[in-house]
C-alpha cells in the first residue's frame, strides 16, 4: 500500500463508513446529503485477527453469529443477539463460559474472527482440498508477435500453477476450440462454432459430458481422485503437472487463427462462444468447485454471440457517442448475452478473468457484467508484451508474498440493527435475491438482499454497501432505542488451499439525533470515503441513468452538502468556511468531476469500464488515488515531499512522481532532463544527482509491486509528449490565458477547464445562497 | 488386408484369344458384314440366301411342329438345322413369294426369327450344338454356317434386302421375327414370312415392291448396291433395316422357332407347360467370339449387336452403342404406332462407357477459341448429319431443321455426293462420338481440380467389425492411383456421434485431430488445410490412415452422426467440388437427420398386403433431399460404401448418392475376411475408372421427337439438362422419348447427347454422342428393330423406381403384363395370319419371357428380401448399364468342378459354357460358380469329390467351408483354372464381386437356389416353361 495507507484507517474489520454517526431519522439521513454507506474488504487479511478451529455459534432469528457486542448471561448460559435482540442459549459445548473464561469471538478487541469451517460430509461441494480448476481461453486472432508473447505468459503460469490445479486450454478465433489434454494419440481438440449461441447443456452434450456421457461408471469412480464424480472432465481438466508436457507442446503448435480475414475487415473472433464453451466445460464440475476462466483477449468480439463490432474495419467500435446516442447496435445484445454468462457463471460458482490487449477496444465495456458478477480480475493493456499485463499476469499465479490470495466462492451476509435497511452493494459481486427485513426498497447496486455471491475475490477485493435508515421520528423515542447500531458482514469463502472459511466482522457505531446538533455527525464524517462512495454512485448512475448528468448531480450535492455544513452568513461568499472535516471534499469532487470516471468522454467505453471495475473494487485509499491523483515531488533542497496537484508544482529542476493508480508518472523538469541526457548522474561527482534520479524510480517500483494491475510506468520529460499523462491530472491553474502571469521553469497546460480556484469560488457564492 | 489384392477390377484388356475360330472369324466376318445387308429384303432370288437363316428354323420346326405339337417347333436345334435345312428353306420360302406373298409373310413370322436367331445363335442350351464358338461365326456366315451360308446366304443372302425395302416408301423390308409354333402354319409360313417381305401389312404395294427388290428396285435405292440376284452381293450399303443382323449378334439359339411353346389353344394348360422340353425354351447363349460392328453401313444405321455379347465397334457415323443405345433401332413415325406395338421409346445412355481395348479412342477435336460448330437455334452440335449446302456455306441442323451458316474458316467444298470433301479428316463429320475441348464459354469458372475426401465410420462397430480398418487400409492404398500433380487434393474425416476432422498440412509431427461436436448444425473447423494437395502432405494422410484403428481402439461410441459427417465433409469441399467417398457402417442414429431402425417397425408379419410395407423403401426424411441437391449445386459426388451387420436404411441413404451421381456400396454382412480385398478393389475401380466431374449433360433429338424423362443418379434442376457432379463409365441414364409429331416415313431421326464435363486432369471437355436412326411406319419393321436388352433395362428402371411405392403383388403383374402387351401386340398387328393357338414369339424378344420371369424373382421383387437388400439393389438398378443390368437380373452360372482346359483355349475364353438357371443343371456332385455382377456364389454340391475341394479351396470337407472367404489360388491347376476364370468374370464385370460358398441345407444354398430363377418356388412364382405357359394362355385370352 502507499504510504498515505500506513496509518491503515481500516484497522482490523478492515470497514470504512461515509458516517460514523448514524443520523436517527430517514428524514436526518436525506438532509446528509452523503449516503450512508460502508466499505469492507470482507478478506483482508491482519495480523490481530484470530482464526478459529469451530464453526460460530448463531442466533436462532436472524442466524447473526456470536459476536463481542453479545451481551451474555454467564450464568444462564444465554447470550442476546444484538440485532434482533432474540436469547440463545449457549450449546453445551459452551458449558464452561464464563466471565474470565471466554471464548474468542466474545473477547471485545476481536471485532473481527475467522472459522476454519469443517467440511460437510453430507455436501460433496464443500468437499476439502478441492484444487483449483484453470480454464485459459486463449485468442488466436493475433498477429504471430503478440501470440508469442501469449504463448511465453502462458507457459510461465503453467509453471506457476500449483500442482495440483486442473488445467484446461480452450482458443479461439473464427471457432472456438476445447481442446482435449487427456488424449495422447494425437493433438484433439473440439470445434465449436463460432457464429452460433450456444448452451450449457450443448457444450456438455457436444464434449461427451452430458447426461449420457456423465453416467457413471458402476463401482468405478475414476474421477475421484480429482474430486469430480464425472470421469468426462478428466478428457479436458488434466492437473498441472501431469499436462505440463501436452500444454507446452499445444502451445508450441498453436497458430494464429487459421480462417482467412477480408482485406479491410477485423479479424473474425468469437470471444462469446468461447466464454460460453469454456463456461459450459466448467459446468461439467461440481458447482462449488474453484474455478476461474482465464481469458486473454486480443481483440473484439466479432463472430456470434457477444459480438461487439462488425467485422467492416471501416466501422469504428464503438465510443461513448455512439453509446449516448444509441447508435451502437451491438452493444445491447452484448451486454445481454454477457449477463446470461454471468449468471450462468455465478450459478456455478466460477470465475471470469479478462486480460485484454489491444490497441484498439476488446469489449469490456460489454464483458464487464460477466467480470464484475463474478469477481473476476480485469486488465487492461495496449499489447501482451507490455509490462501491465506481463508483470500482472505472473502475479495472479504468482505464490508467496506478492500472492493475491485469490479465493473461491464466496458468500458475503450481513446482518444489522433493526431500521437499517440495505440497498444494495456495489463492487465485484452478485446478489443472492435473498430477502429479509433488512432489505430496502430501493436498490442500488446489487440489491434486493442481505446475501452476495463472490465467486471470486481477493485479500484486497472492497465493497461498497449502501445502508438506509427507515425509523422514523415518531417510531423511535429517544431514550427507548438502543444508542448503538450494529452491523454484522459474515463472508464465507475458499480459500487458495481449498479450505472453507468464514469470516465474521461485527462493527458498531452510534446513533445521533442530527435533527438536535451536527456537531456530532460532522465529527463522524470520512471524507475520503465519502468521495470514493459518491465516484462508485456516479459511475453507477452513469451506466444505469439515461441522460444523467453527472457533473451536475455532483455539483448539486457538494453545494447541498456545504450549504448544510459550512459556516456562512446567507449571502455572503466571503464569509464561508468549513470544518476541517469537510475541508478535504471540495477538492476531492472537483478532481472527480475531471477525472476519468466522470470525463468519459476522452476514454474509450472499454477503458472507462476498466476504470469503474477496479474503482469498485479497489479499497478507499486506492480509490481515492484514482480520483486524486498523488504527487510527490523531488528536488535538491528537501526530502521528497507531497505536492499540490497543481501546474504550479512544475518546475525545471524538480522530479515530480506522478501516481495516478493505472499509471505512474515520473516527470524530470526541463533541467534534470538536460542534466541526465549529458549522463550527469553517471560522474562520480554528481552521485547526488544520480541519487536524485533515482529516488522517484525506486518509489514507483515499490507501488508498482504492490499493486494489481499493474501501473502503467511512463517517465517522461518537461515538453515531451508523454508529459501529457501528468498534465491531464494537474489543476490547469495556468493556462494560456493566464500564462504570463506564471513563474519562469513553470509550465502551463492547454485548457479551457476551470481551475480550482475558480471551482472554489462558484461554489462558496452557490452555497451561501439563499 | 493379408491376403493380396488381385486388381480384378479395373478393366483390362481381355486377353486375346488366339482362337483359331476366332480368328478365321475376323478375318471373314468383315468381308462377310460389308456384304450383308441385313435389311434388304428378300428382294432378290437371291434373297432366299438371306432366308437361308430363317429358313433353318422353319424345317425344323416343320419337321418337329407336326410331329410333336407340343415341343416347340424352335426345339430343333436351330443352329445345327441351319445349315441342312437352308436350302430346303431357300427354296420354299421364293415360292412363297417373301416378295408378293403377303400372306406367306404373315405365317412365315415364325420362320424368320431363325434367320435371325443363327447368327447369334450358340444355343449353348443345346447339348447338340455345335461348340459355342463356332455359332457367333455364323453371324457373319461364320464358319459353322459357311456351308449353308456359302451356299445361299453369301453376301448377298443377307436380309439386306429389307433395308432397301424400308427405303421405299412403306418399309417393306422388315421381316417380322416371329415366331409361329402353330403347326397350323407349319414351316412354310415361318419361312416365307421372316424373309422378310413380312411387312405384315396386307398392303398390295408390298408385294409389288418388294418384288422388285429383288431385282433392280433395291439398287436403285442404293445407289451403290449391286448385286447379282442371285448371289446377293450387297455392297457396302446396309439397308436401314439393319434388323435382321444384328439379331444374330443376339444370344438367341438360332432356335428357328423361338419359345414355342406350342401350346394348344385349348389345351393351354399346365399340364402342356410342363411336359415342354426344357432344353427347348429359348435361352441366352454364350458367344465367344468377338462381334465386329459398324455402327453405320452404307449410310444406314446399323443395329447394334445385344448388350452384353463381347463386340467390337468401329465407329462409321453413329456413335457406339456403348454410348447411346435405342430400345427400338428404328423410329415409329407416330405416337400411335409407337402405343400399338407396346414397347417404349427410350435411349440408354453410357456417355463415359469404357470402350472395348481394340477399338479407337474417341477423336478429340479442338476448334480453338470458337468452340465447337453449333446450330445457332436449338445448339445441336455439329455432327455427321449436319448437311452442307450452298457449297458448304450453309449447313442444315439435324434436329431443328435450322439453316446456319459455315464459319468462314471452316468452310470446305461439297464433293458430287454432297458430302464435304473433308468430311473424312473431320472427326466430327465422320464420326458418331467426339470428344470437343470446351471453350471458356464452357466454364462458369476454371475446371475444378481432382477433390477426394475420404469419411470413415469410426463407431464402436465399425471398429469391431474391421470395417475401419478395411476402409482405411483400402484408401491407403488406393492413393497411390490418384491422379498425379498438384491438382489432386485430398481430406480425411472420421465419425462417429461426432464429426472429425483432421489438419493435414501442419508443418508439425502430426496431423490435428478437429472434432465438430454439433452435429444438429455442422460446419467445418477450417477453411483450409482440412484439404491438402497430396503430392505435398502424403506423409501425414499415410501416417493418419495408419493411426486410425488404433486411435478409436477403444472407441465406445456406438452412434453414427453420418448425414452430420456428410454435410460436415460437404461443406470443406463445398467451394471446390469434389468426390466424397464415405465409408459407413451402422444407421445414422444421431444428429440432424438421424434415421431409425425402419426394418424392425411392423417386422413379424411382412406378408404382402400389410399396410404399406413399401414405405421403408422410400427415404425416411425429405431433407435428404434438398441437401442431396445442395450437394449436387457444388459438384460434390457422394459414394457410399456401406460396410455393415446391420439394417442402416439404404433407402434414406441412397438419396444423397442418388441424386449426386454416386453409388451405393453394400458389404452385407461385412465380413473382415472377405471384404477387404473387395472394398480395395471397388474403391480402386471407383477411382480408377474413366470419369468426370461437375458435368451437364443434355440429350438432343430431332424434330417430332423429345426428351421426355431422364432416370439416373443425378440432380435435375432444369428440365433439359441432368447436372452430374460425377459421371463415370458405370453410370448409365435411360433418356425416354416421346412424339411430338409425326416422323416422316423414311426420313432419319436423330439424337445426340452432350455432355460437358471436367476430367480428372482438369480438361473441360464436351462428349457428344450422335445416333441417327431410321423412322419407320410399319410395325414390323419396329419389332424387328426392338433391342430386347434395351427395352428390358428400361422396364427395370422404370420397375426399380416403382418399388418403394407399389406394392410388389402388383408390380409383378405389371412386369408380366408389359411382357404380354408387347406379345400381343405383336401377335396382334405382325402374325395375324396364325392361328390362335400358337404361341409366337418375336425373333428380337425371344428371350422377353424370360427376362421378365427373371425380373420378378429378382432381388427387387422377390418377397422376402431385407429392406436393405431391396433398396441396394433398387439403387444399383437406378444407375445401372446396360450389360451389367442383364446379368444382373439373368446371372451367368457355370460348372467349375471339370474345368476343362483344353476345351477352353479352343474357345477363346477362359469361361466355361454358361448353363441354364435350373436346378436341372446343378448336381450335387459338382461346383458351380454363379454371379450377377454383384455377388459370386460357389456352390459346393453334397457330394463333390473332397479331393476337388481341397485342390479349389483348401477344405477337406464340404462341412468346413465356410461362407465368406477369400479365394485364393492354390497350387494345383484346377484352382488356377478357377482363378482364372474368376479373374476374367471380374474383368468383364469390371466388379471383383462378393464371393461366397453355399452348401445344401443352410441359407447359403437357400440363397444359391434361389437365383435359379427358371425353377418354380412357391413364394415367387412359376418356373420358366409354366410362366410361358401362363403367357400364352394371357394372349389367347386377350385375342379372343
Amino acid at each position: 500500500m502507499s504510504e498515505m495507507a500506513n496509518t491503515d484507517p481500516e484497522g482490523i474489520d478492515a470497514v470504512r463508513m461515509t458516517w460514523n454517526v448514524w443520523p436517527r431519522t430517514k428524514v436526518e439521513a436525506s438532509k446528509c446529503v452523503i449516503p450512508l454507506a460502508a466499505t469492507i474488504a470482507p478478506i483482508r487479511p491482519h495480523p490481530d485477527i484470530p482464526t478459529l478451529p469451530y464453526a460460530p455459534l448463531r442466533c436462532r432469528t436472524c442466524s447473526a453469529a456470536l459476536n463481542a457486542f453479545a451481551r451474555v448471561d454467564f450464568v444462564a448460559k444465554i447470550w442476546i443477539c444484538p440485532f434482533c435482540y432474540q436469547r440463545n442459549h449457549f450449546p453445551p459445548h459452551y458449558a464452561m463460559i464464563s466471565e474470565t473464561n471466554l471464548p474468542c469471538e466474545l473477547y471485545p478487541q476481536y471485532t473481527t474472527v475467522q472459522y476454519t469451517l469443517q467440511p460437510d460430509p453430507n455436501n460433496p461441494s464443500s468437499a476439502p482440498q478441492l484444487p483449483p480448476v484453470f480454464v485459459f481461453v486463449l485468442d488466436a486472432c493475433m498477429i504471430e508477435e503478440e501470440l508469442e508473447f501469449v504463448k511465453s505468459a502462458m507457459k510461465q503460469a503453467i509453471g506457476l500453477l500449483p500442482e495440483n490445479a486442473l488445467v484446461g486450454v480452450v482458443s479461439f478465433g473464427t471457432q472456438a476450440h476445447v481442446h482435449e489434454l487427456g488424449f495422447s494419440d494425437m493433438s484433439k481438440v473440439y470445434v465449436f462454432r463460432g457464429n452460433k449461441e450456444i448452451t450449457k447443456e450443448q457444450v456438455l452434450e457436444q464434449l461427451g459430458l452430458g447426461a449420457a456421457g456423465r453416467r457413471p461408471t458402476a463401482g468405478y469412480p475414476k474421477g475421484l481422485q480429482n474430486g469430480f464424480t464425472n470421469t468426462g472432465v478428466n478428457r479436458f481438466l488434466l492437473p498441472a503437472s501431469d499436462c505440463e508436457f501436452t500444454l507446452n507442446s499445444l502451445l508450441d503448435e498453436l497458430q494464429t487463427d487459421q480462417w482467412p480475414v477480408q482485406a479491410g475487415h477485423r479479424a473474425s473472433r468469437c470471444t462469446g462462444v468461447a466464454l460460453s464453451v469454456a463456461a459450459g466445460l466448467l459446468g461439467a464440475c461440481l458447482p462449488g468447485t474453484g474455478a476461474r476462466i482465464v481469458a486473454l483477449v486480443g481483440g473484439p468480439c466479432t463472430e456470434g454471440p457477444g459480438t461487439i463490432v462488425s467485422k467492416d474495419l471501416s466501422e469504428p467500435v464503438r465510443s461513448h457517442k455512439d453509446l449516448d446516442k444509441d447508435a451502437a447496435p451491438y452493444f445491447k445484445k452484448a451486454v445481454k448475452f454477457y449477463d446470461s454468462l454471468a449468471k450462468q457463471l455465478v450459478s456455478q460458482g466460477h470465475v471470469l478473468d479478462l486480460f485484454a490487449s489491444a490497441l484498439d477496444q476488446v469489449g469490456v465495456a460489454e464483458m464487464k457484467v460477466a467480470v464484475e458478477r463474478t469477481g473476476g480480475l480485469v486488465v487492461l493493456a495496449e499489447s501482451f508484451g507490455h509490462s501491465v499485463f506481463k508483470d500482472s499476469f505472473k502475479r495472479v499465479f504468482k505464490d508467496g508474498e506478492q500472492t493475491l490470495g485469490l479465493c473461491f466462492n464466496g458468500t458475503l451476509e450481513i446482518n444489522c440493527s433493526k431500521d437499517i435497511k440495505i440497498q444494495g452493494v456495489i463492487g465485484p459481486c452478485t446478489s443472492l435475491e435473498k430477502k429479509g427485513p433488512n432489505v430496502a426498497d430501493t436498490v442500488i447496486g446489487e440489491g434486493n438482499t442481505t446475501a452476495w455471491k463472490m465467486c471470486g475475490l481477493d485479500k484486497s477485493t472492497c465493497f461498497t454497501v449502501l445502508f438506509d435508515v427507515s425509523s422514523t421520528d415518531k417510531s423511535n423515542a429517544p431514550g427507548v432505542a438502543n444508542p448503538q447500531l450494529y452491523l454484522q458482514f459474515l463472508t464465507s469463502y475458499q480459500d487458495p488451499e481449498g479450505k472453507t472459511m468464514l469470516r465474521v466482522t461485527t462493527v458498531t457505531r452510534q446513533w445521533v439525533d442530527s435533527a438536535v446538533s451536527s456537531e456530532e455527525l460532522i465529527q463522524g464524517f470520512d471524507q475520503e470515503t465519502a468521495a470514493v462512495v459518491m465516484a462508485r454512485i456516479t459511475s453507477l448512475k452513469m451506466e444505469m441513468e439515461e441522460g444523467f448528468d453527472a457533473t451536475r448531480w455532483l455539483d448539486r450535492n457538494l453545494i447541498r452538502l456545504c450549504s448544510k455544513f459550512g459556516n456562512y452568513r446567507k449571502d455572503d461568499p466571503s464569509s464561508f468556511t468549513l470544518n476541517p472535516c469537510f475541508s478535504l471534499f471540495p477538492q476531492f469532487m472537483f478532481n472527480l468531476r475531471r477525472s476519468q470516471f466522470v470525463q468519459v468522454f476522452n476514454n474509450s467505453p472499454d477503458e472507462t469500464a476498466y476504470f469503474r471495475m477496479l474503482l469498485n473494487r479497489e479499497n478507499i485509499t486506492n480509490a481515492a488515488v484514482m480520483i486524486q491523483p498523488s504527487l510527490i515531488s523531488y528536488s535538491f533542497n528537501s526530502l521528497p515531499q507531497p505536492a499540490l496537484l497543481d501546474v504550479a508544482s512544475i518546475s525545471a529542476d524538480r522530479i515530480l512522481l506522478l501516481d495516478s493508480y493505472f499509471s505512474i508518472v515520473i516527470f524530470h523538469g526541463m533541467t534534470i532532463a538536460q542534466w541526465r541526457n549529458m549522463g550527469y548522474q553517471n560522474q562520480p561527482e554528481h552521485q547526488a544527482f544520480a541519487q536524485l534520479l533515482q529516488a522517484p524510480q525506486d518509489d514507483a517500483q515499490m507501488i508498482i509491486r504492490e499493486r494489481f494491475p499493474v501501473p502503467r510506468l511512463v517517465v517522461c520529460d518537461q515538453h515531451g509528449s508523454q508529459a501529457r499523462f501528468l498534465l491531464a491530472k494537474l489543476n490547469p491553474s495556468a493556462t494560456y490565458n493566464n500564462a504570463n502571469e506564471m513563474a519562469a521553469g513553470s509550465d502551463v497546460i492547454f485548457t479551457d477547464d476551470v481551475s480550482l480556484q475558480v471551482f472554489f469560488e462558484h461554489l462558496q457564492r452557490l452555497a451561501v445562497q439563499s | 488386408m493379408a491376403t493380396p489384392m488381385p486388381s480384378g477390377v479395373p478393366r483390362q484388356p481381355p486377353p486375346q484369344t488366339d482362337n483359331p475360330n476366332f480368328q478365321q472369324k475376323q478375318e471373314s466376318l468383315p468381308d462377310d458384314l460389308q456384304k450383308w445387308n441385313p435389311n434388304k429384303p428378300s428382294p432378290f432370288p437371291g434373297s432366299a440366301p438371306t432366308l437361308p437363316p430363317l429358313v433353318r428354323p422353319p424345317p425344323s420346326s416343320s419337321t418337329s411342329a407336326p410331329s410333336q405339337p407340343n415341343s416347340r417347333p424352335g426345339a430343333p436345334p436351330p443352329l445345327v438345322v441351319p445349315g441342312p435345312n437352308v436350302p430346303p428353306n431357300v427354296g420354299s420360302v421364293r415360292p412363297f413369294g417373301p416378295p408378293n406373298g403377303p400372306p406367306s409373310p404373315f405365317r412365315s413370322p415364325s420362320g424368320p426369327p431363325s434367320p435371325f436367331g443363327p447368327p447369334s445363335g450358340p444355343p449353348s442350351p443345346f447339348g447338340t450344338r455345335p461348340p459355342p464358338g463356332s455359332l457367333p461365326s455364323s453371324m457373319g456366315g461364320g464358319p459353322v454356317i459357311s456351308p449353308r451360308g456359302s451356299g445361299a446366304p453369301g453376301p448377298g443372302g443377307r436380309p439386306g434386302a429389307f433395308g432397301s425395302s424400308s427405303r421405299n416408301g412403306p418399309p417393306v423390308g422388315v421381316p417380322p421375327p416371329m415366331m409361329v409354333t402353330g403347326r397350323s402354319p407349319g414351316p412354310a409360313p415361318s419361312m416365307g414370312p421372316f424373309v422378310g417381305s413380312p411387312q405384315a401389312s396386307p398392303k398390295p404395294g408390298p408385294p409389288t415392291q418388294s418384288a422388285p427388290p429383288f431385282s433392280a428396285p433395291l439398287a436403285a435405292p442404293f445407289g451403290t448396291q449391286t448385286w447379282a440376284p442371285g448371289q446377293v452381293a450387297p455392297p457396302t450399303a446396309a439397308p436401314n433395316a439393319a434388323v435382321q443382323p444384328p439379331r444374330m449378334f443376339g444370344m438367341p439359339p438360332p432356335q428357328p422357332n423361338q419359345p414355342l411353346p406350342a401350346i394348344d389353344q385349348t389345351g393351354a394348360s399346365l399340364e402342356d407347360a410342363r411336359k415342354i422340353n426344357s432344353n427347348q425354351i429359348p435361352r441366352p447363349t454364350t458367344s465367344y467370339s468377338k462381334i465386329q460392328y459398324d455402327t453405320r453401313q452404307g449410310n444406314q444405321a446399323n443395329i447394334p449387336p445385344p448388350a452384353s455379347c463381347d463386340y467390337i465397334v468401329k465407329d462409321t457415323g453413329n456413335c457406339s452403342p456403348r454410348y447411346m443405345r435405342c430400345t427400338i433401332h428404328q423410329v415409329p413415325c407416330t405416337a400411335d404406332l409407337l402405343t400399338n406395338c407396346g414397347m417404349e421409346l427410350a435411349l440408354m445412355v453410357q456417355p463415359l462407357a469404357p470402350l472395348h481395348p481394340s477399338e479407337e479412342p474417341i477423336p478429340v477435336v479442338d476448334f480453338g477459341e470458337g468452340g465447337p460448330i453449333r446450330c445457332s437455334r436449338c445448339k445441336g452440335y455439329i455432327n455427321p448429319f449436319m448437311r452442307f449446302t450452298d457449297h458448304g456455306r450453309q449447313f442444315i441442323c439435324n434436329f431443328c431443321g435450322c439453316v446456319g451458316s459455315t464459319p468462314h474458316e471452316y468452310q470446305c467444298n461439297l464433293g458430287p455426293d454432297g458430302r464435304r470433301r473433308d468430311a473424312d479428316e473431320r472427326p466430327e463429320l465422320c464420326r458418331g462420338t467426339v470428344e470437343f475441348v470446351a471453350t471458356k464459354d464452357y466454364m462458369m469458372r476454371d475446371p475444378m481440380p481432382a477433390v477426394y475426401f475420404f469419411l470413415i465410420d469410426v463407431s464402436m462397430n465399425a471398429i469391431r467389425t474391421g470395417a475401419t480398418a478395411a476402409a482405411c487400409a483400402a484408401i491407403s492404398q488406393v492413393i497411390a492411383d490418384l491422379p498425379e500433380g498438384p491438382r489432386t487434393m485430398l481430406g480425411i474425416a472420421t465419425f462417429d456421434s461426432t464429426v472429425h476432422f483432421y489438419n493435414l498440412k501442419r508443418v508439425l509431427h502430426q496431423p490435428l485431430m478437429l472434432i465438430v461436436p454439433d452435429v444438429h448444425d455442422v460446419y467445418i473447423p477450417l477453411e483450409t488445410d482440412v484439404v491438402v494437395q497430396l503430392s505435398e502432405c502424403r506423409k501425414h494422410i499415410e501416417q493418419l490412415l495408419e493411426s486410425i484403428p488404433t486411435m478409436f481402439q477403444d472407441n465406445s461410441t456406438a452412434e453414427s452422426a453420418f448425414v452430420a459427417a456428410i454435410k460436415a465433409a460437404f461443406l470443406a469441399i463445398k467451394s471446390s467440388g469434389g468426390k466424397l467417398l464415405v465409408f459407413q457402417s451402422v444407421l445414422p442414429s444421431v444428429g440432424m437427420i438421424a434415421l431409425s431402425a425402419r426394418d424392425a417397425e411392423g417386422r413379424g408379419n411382412i406378408s404382402a398386403g400389410e399396410k404399406e410395407p413399401h414405405k421403408p423403401l422410400q427415404p425416411a426424411d425429405k431433407a435428404l433431399k434438398t441437401m442431396a441437391i445442395e450437394f449436387a449445386e457444388c459438384q460434390v459426388c457422394v459414394d457410399v460404401f456401406t460396410t455393415t451387420q446391420t439394417y442402416v436404411d439404404i433407402a434414406s441413404i441412397s438419396v444423397i448418392p442418388g441424386t449426386t451421381g454416386g453409388q451405393v456400396y453394400y458389404y452385407y454382412p461385412f465380413s473382415s475376411i472377405s471384404d477387404p480385398v473387395k472394398l480395395y478393389n471397388d474403391l480402386r475401380w471407383n477411382i480408377t475408372r474413366p470419369q468426370g466431374f461437375e458435368a451437364v449433360m443434355r440429350v438432343r433429338c430431332s424434330q417430332g421427337i423429345d426428351v421426355k424423362e431422364y432416370h439416373g443418379n443425378f440432380c435435375k434442376r432444369i428440365p433439359t439438362d441432368v447436372d452430374l457432379p460425377g459421371i463415370d463409365s458405370d453410370k448409365a441414364i435411360v433418356v425416354t422419348l416421346k412424339h411430338d409429331d409425326k416422323l416422316q416415313d423414311g426420313s432419319e431421326c436423330a439424337f445426340q447427347c452432350a455432355l460437358l464435363y471436367t476430367t480428372v486432369y482438369g480438361q473441360r471437355r464436351i462428349r457428344v454422342s450422335t445416333l441417327s436412326l431410321p423412322c419407320t411406319r410399319n410395325i414390323t419393321n419396329l419389332f424387328r428393330a426392338t433391342d430386347l436388352d434395351a427395352q428390358f433395362v428400361c422396364s427395370l428402371k422404370q420397375v426399380a423406381n416403382e418399388i418403394p411405392f407399389t406394392p410388389l403383388l402388383q408390380i409383378r403383374e405389371q412386369v408380366t403384363n408389359i411382357c404380354i402387351n408387347k406379345l400381343l401386340a405383336y401377335r396382334k398387328f405382325c402374325t395375324t395370319a396364325t392361328t390362335s393357338g400358337q404361341f409366337i414369339l418375336p425373333e428380337a424378344l425371344k428371350l422377353l419371357p424370360l427376362y421378365t420371369l427373371a425380373l420378378t424373382k429378382s432381388t427387387g421383387l422377390q418377397t422376402d428380401v431385407k429392406i436393405d437388400d431391396r433398396s441396394f439393389w433398387i439403387n444399383y438398378v437406378s444407375h445401372i448399364s446396360t450389360p451389367s443390368a442383364v446379368c444382373l437380373v439373368l446371372p451367368q452360372m457355370i460348372a467349375v468342378h471339370n474345368l476343362d482346359f483344353d476345351k477352353q483355349e479352343e474357345n477363346g475364353s477362359a469361361i466355361p459354357p454358361v448353363l441354364p438357371l435350373s436346378s436341372e443343371f446343378v448336381s450335387e456332385e459338382g461346383i458351380y460358380l454363379l454371379e450377377n455382377g454383384v455377388n459370386g456364389l460357389i456352390y459346393i454340391g453334397s457330394l463333390v469329390d473332397s479331393n476337388i475341394v481341397r485342390q479349389l479351396f483348401g477344405f477337406s470337407t464340404v462341412e468346413e467351408t465356410p461362407t465368406q472367404f477369400a479365394l485364393q489360388q492354390y497350387d494345383n491347376p484346377l484352382s488356377k483354372k478357377l482363378n482364372d476364370v474368376v479373374n476374367e468374370i471380374r474383368h468383364q464385370r469390371c466388379s471383383y464381386l462378393r464371393w461366397t460358398l453355399c452348401r445344401k441345407g443352410d441359407a447359403s444354398g437357400a440363397l444359391f437356389f434361389s437365383y435359379l430363377i427358371e425353377d418354380a418356388t412357391p413364394k415367387d412364382g412359376p418356373s420358366y416353361s409354366e410362366f410361358l405357359a401362363h403367357l400364352h394362355r394371357s394372349i389367347q385370352a386377350k385375342m379372343s
